[in-house]
């Protein structure tokens, strides 16, 4: 059974990232992306670049750029909601909505990895992480001004002659010690892409960069540990009025 | 107590940074693009962003134009039908069988679709539109009663064009048209019963006029 208790959850994208102590080689990038090319009939190669400034102290006019480009896959299905990207140091598993429901979404990442692993063996896992976007979408009835206490339980707090608010962002992270990991919480507010509505941001990001579990067995119980807390947190940041807006299977 | 005011939508310079500095362009939502800029100055978090490469040939401007329509919608697919999505994927799929165009058309256009997405989501039609492109790429959809037409231009930055033609038991038709942002759309129809198109009730009881 799923896990999924909303008809229309506000997931707009669920990520599990790993990140490898030392970048593949080339070839390995290559290779691995060609035997995920079965499971994703659209591929793209995509490209990073970023520049590395070199600036001496006191010669200012003889700074030197470098870029630094990496390479990597980027493999989707045809409805592009399903998304596997290679980088060298990396391996992103995304789902864009709709969102299918933990059970689904675990099992095409342990088809994934366990892919990855094949094709390349054993490779130092620095860096296991699950983030969560969910935009909640609330429609505008009457007035354009809506109380984020009413459907969020983070948000800023600003003495009054700063209010009312027209855009925020707030950050927070917090340790989570029973499964050593730490959680980066973004709340903000955003455009929806719904006429009349207005969009409030909950964003989770739960990962564990000190002993991350290396073998498969570890790898999963961690992500599961993961779920149930990212589930928690979720449900604790959002009001009663919000789950309605997600039409609970319930209600 | 803390409120929000909601403003008209706005471009946003942090989206703009993050786009200059990504070589790693976003396939995902201008939402997304947001947060993870906003978060990267505090964090490297787990990535939510998938690059793309350049589209200099027409063959790559439509994959690029697919990809991002179904990503576009994947920003909504919460509140659409399953059976409506794989419809219009299957529609936007046939629209872009480049053996069939013309030199000088486009692939859809990305602000044009949203405009799309908006006007769908809160029309919520029970009839299915026929889907056309633009020589420019904007996403055109029509309805069909009988003789009786309605067609709806969806134009780049939420402007919409339309025209309808109703036949009232003569051969001539009434023609109007109109044009207004997206979010009057609604308000413009409402004269000319676009029930008459947009419901399975409207097509199969109102007689014609």
């Amino acid at each position: 059974m799923t896990e999924q208790p909303y008809r229309e959850p506000p997931i707009t994208e669920a990520v599990i990232e790993l990140r490898f102590a030392a970048p593949l080689e080339t070839g390995e990038v290559e290779k691995v992306s060609a035997a995920l090319k079965s499971l994703y009939p659209l591929h793209q190669p995509v490209k990073g670049v970023g520049v590395h400034l070199d600036v001496p102290p006191g010669r200012e006019g003889a700074t030197t750029a470098q870029p630094i480009e990496t390479h990597g896959h980027k493999l989707s299905t045809e409805d592009q909601t399903r998304i596997a990207v290679v980088w060298p140091a990396q391996f992103i598993f995304s789902q864009l909505a709709p969102y299918p429901g933990w059970d689904v979404f675990f099992e095409r990442f342990c088809r994934d990895w366990a892919l990855w692993k094949r094709t390349l063996s054993y490779r130092k896992i620095t860096r296991i992480g699950v983030r969560y976007i969910n935009r909640i979408d609330i429609p505008i009835e009457t007035t354009p001004i809506i109380q984020q206490e009413d459907y969020l339980n983070i948000y800023p707090h600003l003495p009054p002659p700063l209010d009312p608010v027209i855009s925020y962002s707030v950050v927070a992270q917090v340790m989570i010690p029973e499964i050593g990991s730490i959680l980066t919480l973004n709340s903000s507010s955003a455009p929806s892409p719904l006429l009349g509505h207005a969009a409030l941001i909950v964003d989770q990001d739960i990962a564990k960069e000190r002993d991350p579990p290396q073998n498969d067995e570890g790898i999963y119980a961690l992500l599961n540990q993961i779920r149930v807390k990212k589930n928690e947190i979720f449900e604790a940041c959002i009001t009663s009025r919000t789950r309605e807006l997600f039409k609970p299977w319930q209600a | 107590m803390a409120s929000l005011v909601i403003t008209p939508r706005q471009t946003s310079g942090t989206t703009s940074n993050w786009m200059i500095d990504a070589s790693l362009l976003s396939a995902l939502s201008t939402e997304t693009n947001i947060i993870a800029n906003w978060l990267d100055e505090l964090r490297r978090p787990s990535p939510t962003l998938v690059g793309r490469t350049e589209a200099p040939t027409l063959e790559s401007r439509v994959f690029d134009a697919l990809a991002g329509a179904k990503v576009l919608t994947s920003q909504v697919a919460m509140h659409l039908e399953q059976e409506f999505r794989n419809r219009l994927f299957r529609q936007l799929d046939s629209l872009h069988e480049t053996d069939q165009w013309e030199e000088g058309d486009e692939p859809l256009d990305q602000s044009s679709f949203q405009t799309f997405l908006k006007a769908i989501l809160t029309i919520k039609p029970e009839r299915r539109p026929g889907l056309g492109l633009s020589q420019t790429g904007n996403l055109i959809a029509a309805w069909t009663t009988e003789r009786d037409r309605l067609t709806i231009e969806f134009l780049p930055n939420d402007g919409v064009s339309w025209v309808l033609a109703r036949y009232d038991d003569t051969d001539e038709p009434a023609r109007y048209a109109g044009q207004t942002s997206v979010s009057q759309l609604v308000e413009g129809l409402a004269p000319h019963r676009p029930e008459h198109w947009f419901s399975h009730a409207g097509k199969n009881h109102e007689p014609s006029r």
